[in-house]
């Protein structure tokens, strides 16, 4: 565990800088934005139907809203899941690229117990950047004047994690299964588009939100989360569900998994 | 009947249509030390990785100290110490955070190693991706060999050491045989295997085509020849009986291998006048050759003495 740690910190370091930074100016432009008149004038002629694309209301002036349109519906969820997908690709097709694998399992040491310890820590990375994002989006906004609906950032720290622990279970089984880490990357991100893709569709197309029901990011809506503040349990669950079933495909092939 | 460490039983593993190792069947006994030599893509790193369980068998058994590779691999490698054919180490941590990784797994104490690394003149203190290869290879050794196990596997040890640690790793080894551990060990370096091993394995194309006790070499009756003829030498020499191959022929002398009674050679060559004449026992190089041929695959698995790695 410890290894892993020391191992990938400096990146989680990297991400989470990042993510600060991002929240720090966002938070810093929000009185700007919501005094500017032309702006909320745009936004009264500009159809419904594109700002649910995003997840948001017409509300700018709602600080909620606007950290959603300008964070926490895509821009955000882009940078976590690309944390979660290097994290996945470095975990065993990358150790396997490197040949650190077989280092590691030359040591007597169950091969669920490699990836369950990896695991954890990608979990606990997950959890420390929502953490770090709700917090940062809680103090900078406070600082800034904003209203902060304390229960619904609370709310939003199991939704989102939920959401990274889904990318997570997938990315994880393909780090599991291919044998380049390009392609793992390649694999994991893409289907997180195409589940994107799907979301996006879902907002025209009643077929396309039917088939949405299988992707993943029709159990994330930051907004709603943020202005109800109550954990959406039945979509959390989903979320895990989907996570565990790809982690726990990623333990089965990664059990008989030659290493070389 | 012999104690087995490690047995084969037609041992099989495939690639998709590449062949790894195809039926390998061998024996490692208890307290010896065993080399497999072969070119490179022989199959001497498969079954290395199939015997630690990295790899899984297309077909075929493998047990060492009684267990199964895969069923009891947790168990396994309790008792091994592997070295792997390339030097696998985290960039970031360094030789003395590699040492306490490792025997964090191991319940053991790093000391041990930290004593092995400082014999080997090795800095613990320098992370691994700032090592030159040899000093890589340094450091893997002493993660192979720190825990005292009663199974070496070694899979080229000795590359990219300079002679005098050489020295030092053969001097471990022959240690660690006294203390009664077994070595299997894959090496290019033909002097080397001659100097430190019991017995050695031949592969070629994923199987085992010879097995030799290096004591016997000399009685194998394979012996270097060369002999100078007064005149013309006679053309049918090169298909007297026992006659492997003409290596040499320059005027009036020839070089070859010759197995069987020596003293039919000698009746033959009593019928020509000859001004010079040596016959010398075989060399584990000469042994290899035969099973290899003078080809490529030879030439890139027979080393030239110490130091003389092909790869």
């Amino acid at each position: 565990m410890r290894k892993v740690v020391k191992d990938r910190w400096p990146g989680m370091l990297l991400f989470l800088i990042g993510i600060e930074a991002y929240v720090l100016l966002s938070a810093a432009l929000y009185p700007t934005v919501k005094n500017m008149k032309g702006l909320n004038q745009i936004i009264k002629k500009t159809p419904e139907s594109v700002f649910k694309l995003f997840g948001m209301s017409k509300d700018f002036t709602s600080f909620n809203n606007y950290m959603v349109g300008r964070l926490l519906g895509l821009t955000w969820v882009i940078v976590v899941a690309v944390f979660v997908i290097a994290f996945a690709r470095a975990m065993v097709a990358g150790e396997r690229e490197e040949g650190t694998l077989e280092l590691l399992l030359a040591q007597p040491i169950e091969r669920w117990n490699v990836l369950t310890t990896e695991g954890l820590v990608l979990l606990a990375g997950i959890i420390g950047l929502v953490l770090a994002t709700v917090l940062g989006t809680m103090a900078f906004g406070a600082a800034f004047g904003a209203h902060i609906t304390f229960g619904g950032y609370f709310a939003f720290i199991p939704a989102a994690s939920a959401l990274f622990v889904a990318i997570a279970g997938y990315s994880i089984f393909f780090s599991a299964i291919l044998k380049d880490a390009r392609l793992v990357a390649m694999a994991a991100g893409g289907l997180t588009l195409v589940f994107y893709m799907l979301h996006f569709a879902g907002a025209y197309s009643s077929v396309a939100d039917k088939i949405d029901w299988f992707g993943i990011f029709h159990y994330y809506d930051a907004l709603k989360v943020l202005d109800s503040g109550s954990v959406p349990i039945k979509s959390v669950l989903v979320l895990l569900a989907f996570g565990a079933v790809g982690f726990s495909a990623a333990l089965l092939a990664f059990r008989h998994k030659d290493v070389n | 009947m012999p104690d087995s460490v490690v047995l084969t039983e037609k041992l099989t593993k495939h690639y998709g249509d590449i062949v790894g190792i195809d039926g390998l069947d061998m024996e490692v006994v208890r307290g010896e030390v065993f080399g497999f030599l072969g070119p490179n893509g022989a199959g001497k790193t498969t079954t290395m990785r199939l015997l630690m369980g990295l790899l899984f068998p297309t077909s075929g058994v493998a047990r060492v100290l009684d267990l199964d590779c895969w069923k009891d691999s947790v168990a396994l490698k309790r008792e091994i110490g592997y070295l792997p054919g390339e030097p696998t180490l985290y960039p970031r941590l360094n030789g003395e955070e590699h040492i306490r990784f490792v025997a964090g797994f191991n319940g053991g104490s790093a000391e041990g190693g930290m004593r092995l690394a400082s014999r080997l003149e090795l800095d613990t203190n320098r992370r691994a991706r700032d090592c030159s290869r040899g000093m890589k290879q340094k450091l893997s050794l002493v993660l192979a060999l720190m825990k005292s196990p009663p199974l070496l596997i070694m899979d080229e040890p000795t590359t990219a050491l300079d002679p005098l640690t050489r020295r030092v790793v053969y001097d471990v080894l022959a240690e660690r045989q006294e203390s009664g551990a077994t070595i299997l060990f894959s090496s290019h370096n033909l002097s080397e295997v001659e100097r430190i091993c019991d017995r050695v394995g031949i592969i070629r194309d994923g199987s085992l085509v010879a097995t030799e006790r290096i004591d016997e070499l000399g009685g194998k009756k394979l012996h270097n020849v060369e002999v100078t003829f007064s005149g013309p030498p006679p053309a049918d020499f090169a298909s007297l009986p026992g006659v492997s191959g003409v290596k040499a022929e320059t005027g009036d002398r020839l070089v070859l291998s010759y197995r069987g009674d020596v003293n039919e050679l000698v009746r033959y060559l009593g019928r020509f006048e000859i001004s010079d004449l040596a016959i010398a026992h075989a060399s584990l190089e000469d042994v290899f050759l035969e099973y290899y041929g003078s080809g490529d695959d030879a030439s890139e698995a027979v080393g030239e003495g110490e130091g003389g790695e092909a790869s």
